[in-house]
């Protein structure tokens, strides 16, 4: 079993930004050492470090190597990256605490999704024998994913309206998002389709952002952190790469995760969905076993992907939000929740809790 | 065994990706002041090292610099590594002939410019310690279109090379910590 | 809390050449992976969660191809995690792997890692899709020759590595390049491609791929074959380029050794260790890494070269396998490296085999030499 006494302590974040002028390494540098800063420690303190990004979405082979001028590695470090979102950092980094001999450890992730265009970019992910060549884009997907939710019957045009409304309304307490505001269900049910059943406000906006989490052990985590946001379970499954070949309407490796994370269907204070299309949310919530308002849990008060979405960045970015309610004490138990590949294939779930 | 014929097996799958990438505020002038023939860096405000283009952060220190931290360096330097690269063919490879390929520290600098051109001498007359200043491009076909956030081109579109000056070798103390 | 014990299990190689036209990408992986199952004995189910690892994805075109390969791979419903870490990346690899291991977070974890360049272009990849691309080559060869320069190492010493290398590569089943009869002149009278790095010199672009199967003391016992044991594990990464950087003597590959010698108890590399394999993609990296690592002391590295100590049967052979010189799918090469010294330790090397292996050691760098992974691995398990 996993140790359970590993918490985030501290974490910094940029503003999700429709188009930012500094380079990825220059949104990190930044926003590493406020973490740093936060957790009141010095760099050297740090264990272990692990970052994510994608190559693909910065536009260079090797880009990642530019983001290690953002994690002070002088002189050397222990460190490594994942070409995924940061949460997938932050499992490396939290799996690397486990083994009790080191303290610290520090996980980022960022991207900047502006310079290219997102769809052509992430239509080179599918299958390049079966899928690629069709020249599917992510929204258009989207689109087949959404349709097949209302064929479902498990959702209506409607759920997906009310999604996009209570994100942008969370979304105007949140300073980091980008997109915010108090909208009509009815107005935004009167938009015309952008990829139907998808009108335009189903689909994320294109963001540029970077995060970072610093976690630590048991008694440092305590010193470091007045309440510290204590990880009870961390885990991420995968599925069939082909929407074809699995139930899309429905994320099984979400829920999966969620057990494997040790949730148990108990009450939470606040869930975090990468819920990257409005239809998604209500898939992530029914496989969390949650209604579609969340009932007394609170659904992505940050707003969520909706709100902002820096591509491999915004998974971690849903972990600290969680974790910051916890550490502010306005949440006793929370989830988080972050994905990767087409139409929700991967899924990670973090499970938080005050002590 | 299949008996289809193995190039019916190979399918062609060509993808063009274009990114657009605004110039970050720190190579947008150091662009702007090379075309004008000044080279200019950031000089650490913690531990005084000077690099050349200024990152807007000394990757050392971890912490940014700006305007106020720029300074000018003069365009003479010193050849502290280099290679003869024999080009490999590829897709978009213009290059056919052997070609030079040398770090330059110029003087006042603590980071070198990689991946430059130096004329004056012979390919086998070119080693390190070898003292050049750059022979800039007539003004008006200077470009920095190959500029790049990514730290491509930039110096090889304002200057046609760096020229061997003559002057006795730069001792390797002065460069030995900063080879490449 | 005790950490568990990690042993590396099962070994898996795909046949490396220049063009696997025969399989596509998951067809390649899989012949590693079922290679690595068969030598674990154990089947797919049995394989708790995944790490996967390759170099950059434009060498295939294919962004985060792993997330397709998720049913090739047998990971559904399963953890898998993508490592990227330049060159380093097989090493990493194996490395995250065996942590998920240790930590106790999974019992049987595969690790797979692979290239298949002939589906890309690797050339136009490194350059960015630019003209005036130099090749890892061209980055590299300026470091070497300042090696040479101040090791005063005669220049026939790059050739001895690839003269051994490649002769070793002819016992290797697997290997790509394999040239028996190859000798110093062919070495010396290839063409030069970067100043000092001739074309012998230099290692292939392979299509291929390396799996290795890692459990806990529990898994291990399953097994009918021996085991090779982890004794130290260590990842180190420093800056690609700053004032005062060392780059022919790169202080993260100082510290990554270092850290696994610490781990195993080792405080004399060269006496203590029976075998190493070293990622030498050109021939002068032998000599590097070998006062790199603090295994010769300085200017001492290109002499273990000349005296034969380095040799199939020398007292310290490096790359028996014949190493990246003769087999070079970028991201499955780190890996290679882990998995040849576990078949050593194991004593199932086969006709490369080193007599009475007890401790390997593996080592995989990549990036501007700036990112480090190293592995000391044993005949049995740490008490």
């Amino acid at each position: 079993m996993p140790a359970t006494d590993i918490a985030i302590v501290a974490y910094a974040q940029t503003p999700s930004v429709r188009d930012a002028n500094p380079s990825e390494v220059q949104l990190l540098v930044p926003t590493v050492s406020a973490a740093v800063e936060m957790a009141g420690i010095d760099r050297r303190e740090i264990g272990f470090t692990c970052a994510g990004s994608c190559d693909y979405l910065t536009g260079g082979p090797f880009a990642f190597v530019s983001n290690l001028e953002a994690a002070g590695a002088w002189p050397p470090i222990s460190e490594s990256h994942v070409e995924a979102d940061g949460a997938w950092a932050m499992y490396e980094a939290w799996m690397r605490l486990q083994e009790g001999d080191i303290d610290i450890a520090l996980a980022f992730g960022s991207g900047k999704s502006s310079p290219s265009n997102p769809a052509e970019v992430w239509a080179q992910q599918l299958d390049p024998y079966y899928l690629a060549p069709l020249g599917l884009d992510p929204v258009s997907l989207a689109g087949l994913q959404a349709r097949a939710l209302l064929d479902s019957g498990k959702a209506t045009e409607r759920d997906f309206a009310e999604v996009v409304a209570r994100s942008r309304a969370n979304a105007k307490s949140n300073p980091n998002a980008q997109l915010s505001g108090d909208y009509d269900v009815d107005a935004l049910l009167a938009e015309p389709y952008y990829r139907a059943p998808l009108r335009k406000h189903d689909v994320p906006p294109i963001s540029d952002g970077a995060v970072a989490v610093i976690m630590a052990r048991g008694d440092t985590a305590r010193r470091l952190c007045s309440r510290p946001a204590w990880i009870r379970g961390l885990d991420h499954r995968i599925e069939a790469h082909s929407p074809g070949v699995r139930d899309i309407t429905s994320s099984s490796s979400t829920a999966l995760a969620a057990r494997k994370a040790g949730y148990d269907g108990g009450p939470l204070d606040v869930v975090e969905l990468s819920a990257t299309f409005s239809p998604q949310e209500l898939i992530l919530l029914d496989a969390l076993g949650l209604p579609k308002d969340g009932g007394s849990t609170k659904i992505n008060p940050s707003g969520g992907a909706l709100a902002g979405n820096p591509i491999m960045a915004v998974g971690l970015v849903r972990i600290l939000e969680a974790a910051a309610r916890i550490i502010d004490g306005s949440a006793n138990r929370a989830l988080a929740h972050a994905t990767g590949g087409p139409l929700l294939q991967q899924n990670l779930v973090c499970l938080l809790e005050g002590e | 065994m299949s008996d289809v014929a193995k190039e019916h097996l190979v399918m062609e799958h060509l993808v063009t990706l274009t990114y657009h990438e605004r110039l970050t505020e720190n190579l947008n002038r150091y662009a702007d002041k090379l075309l004008e023939g000044h080279i200019t860096g950031h000089k650490c405000p913690s531990c005084g090292r000077v690099f050349v283009p200024g990152k807007g952060y000394c990757s050392l220190c971890v912490v940014p610099t700006t305007e106020a931290d720029e300074v000018e360096v003069p365009d003479t330097g010193t050849v502290t590594g280099f290679t003869i690269v024999t080009p490999v063919a590829y897709y978009g490879q213009e290059k056919t002939e052997p070609f030079i390929y040398a770090s330059v520290l110029l003087d006042g600098a603590d980071t070198t410019l990689g991946g430059q051109d130096i004329t004056g001498v012979t390919h086998a007359e070119l080693h390190t310690g070898l003292r050049v200043k750059a022979k800039w491009k007539p003004r008006e076909e200077r470009s920095v279109e190959g500029m790049s956030n990514r730290g491509w081109g930039g110096f090889g579109d304002v200057v046609e090379s760096f020229e061997a000056t003559g002057e006795p070798d730069a001792a390797p103390e002065v460069y030995k910590e900063h080879l490449f | 809390m005790s950490n568990e014990k990690c042993a590396i299990i099962g070994v898996g190689q795909t046949n490396f050449k220049k063009k696997r036209d025969d399989v596509n990408i998951g067809g390649l992986l899989r012949e590693a992976i079922d290679r690595a199952l068969e030598d674990a004995e154990l089947s797919i189910k049995d394989i708790d969660a995944v790490v996967i690892g390759k170099a950059p994805d434009a060498f295939e075109g294919v962004v985060t191809p792993e997330l397709f390969l998720a049913d090739a791979v047998g990971a559904t419903n399963k953890p898998l995690l993508r490592v990227h870490t330049a060159g380093s990346v097989g090493g990493s690899t194996c490395v995250v792997g065996a942590h998920h291991v240790i930590a106790g977070i999974h019992g049987t974890v595969l690790a797979v890692s692979w290239e298949k360049q002939s589906e890309g272009n690797a050339q136009w990849g490194l350059a960015g899709g630019r003209s005036g691309g130099i090749g890892a080559g061209g980055a590299f060869a300026p470091w070497m020759r300042a090696y040479i320069e101040q090791s005063g190492s005669p220049d026939y010493i790059g050739w001895m590595v690839a003269v051994k290398d490649r002769r070793n590569a002819a016992k290797n089943p697997f290997a790509h390049l394999k040239m028996p009869d190859i000798t110093l002149e062919q070495v010396k009278e290839s063409p030069m491609l970067w100043d000092p790095i001739r074309f012998q010199e230099s290692c292939p672009s392979s299509d291929g791929a390396c799996a290795v199967i890692l459990t806990n003391q529990e898994g291990a016992k399953r097994s009918s074959k021996p085991a090779a044991w982890f004794h130290g594990l260590s990842v180190k990464s420093e800056l690609s380029n700053f004032p005062g950087r060392n780059p022919v003597k790169p202080q993260a590959g100082v510290e990554c050794a270092h850290d696994v010698y610490r781990q195993a108890g080792i405080t004399n590399p060269r006496t203590e260790i029976d075998m190493a394999e070293l990622y030498v993609p050109f021939s002068w990296y032998e000599p590097m890494w070998l006062e790199g690592h603090d295994i010769a002391g300085p200017g001492e590295g290109w002499k273990m070269v000349d005296s034969g100590e380095t040799d199939l049967g020398g007292a310290f052979p490096v790359n028996p396998s014949g190493g990246v010189l003769s087999t070079n799918a970028i991201g499955a090469s780190g890996m290679v490296r882990f998995a040849e010294v576990a078949l050593q330790v194991r004593g199932l090397a086969g006709e490369h085999q080193v007599p009475d292996v007890h401790t390997g050691l593996a080592q995989a760098y990549g990036g501007a030499a700036n990112y480090f992974a190293m592995g000391v691995l044993r005949d049995s398990p740490p008490s």
